[in-house]
């Protein structure tokens, strides 16, 4: 799977649980860009992308992320 | 609290005993406004084919808030996400078993999820679906 595959797959994800049908990601799409993914938000997008891709980050991977991009090549390097 | 303690002390499963009293009906009552004819109405619910004023489905939640805000190894939690499926009608003064397994653990985000079902006094399933806590 490459890299914009997985950006699609997150994409649902995000959509799904933020509802925001519309919502387009890209790899430099930050927290602040995205109006509902806040702290709470981000704990179930982060569950629902650990069960989806069936693979578990640590809290250290989490914090470093800076973007989508960065979450995108943590789950490149976990596949 | 750490995950691993918050896992190793939960276990697989807990259970806790709830009951649908007056009192809890008509706090609910209360609070919701609800009046509606199938929890107020005893001809009306009979009529409808149920055995008695059906009670408001959205108590049980209020006895998981219970659950997850009480009954666990740490009071240090916060309620992320939460679903229901009503099975059957709960009738005034039913004794109910919840039952609450865990589901899954994310370390990554301290977040812990189960799957719960309520039982009736005929071991009958009245509803069940899943929550989503984080540790505080």
């Amino acid at each position: 799977m490459d890299k914009n595959e997985i950006l699609t797959q997150v994409q649902d994800i995000f959509r799904d649980i933020l509802d925001e049908e519309s919502l387009v990601l890209t790899h430099e799409t930050m927290a602040n860009d995205v109006d509902l993914w806040d702290s709470l938000t981000h704990i179930q997008l982060v569950v629902e992308i650990e069960k989806h891709f069936k693979t578990n980050f640590t809290s250290k991977e989490i914090i470093s992320w800076k973007d989508v991009g960065e979450m995108i090549d943590c789950l490149k390097d976990k596949m | 609290m750490e995950l691993n303690t918050f896992v190793t002390e939960y276990g697989d499963k807990q259970t806790h005993h709830f009951t649908v009293t007056e009192t809890v009906y008509k706090g609910f009552q209360l609070s919701s406004g609800d009046m509606n004819p199938l929890h107020t109405d005893e001809s009306f619910a009979l009529e409808k084919g149920f055995l008695g004023r059906v009670m408001y489905g959205n108590i049980l939640n209020g006895f998981i808030s219970f659950f997850i805000g009480e009954c666990l190894p740490t009071k240090e939690v916060i309620i992320h996400t939460q679903d229901i499926k009503y099975k059957s009608p709960v009738y005034l003064n039913d004794a109910l078993l919840f039952e609450a397994r865990l589901e899954g653990f994310y370390e990554s985000v301290k977040a812990v999820e189960f799957k719960y079902k309520f039982y009736n006094n005929s071991e009958k399933i009245v509803a069940s679906g899943h929550i989503q806590i984080r540790l505080l």
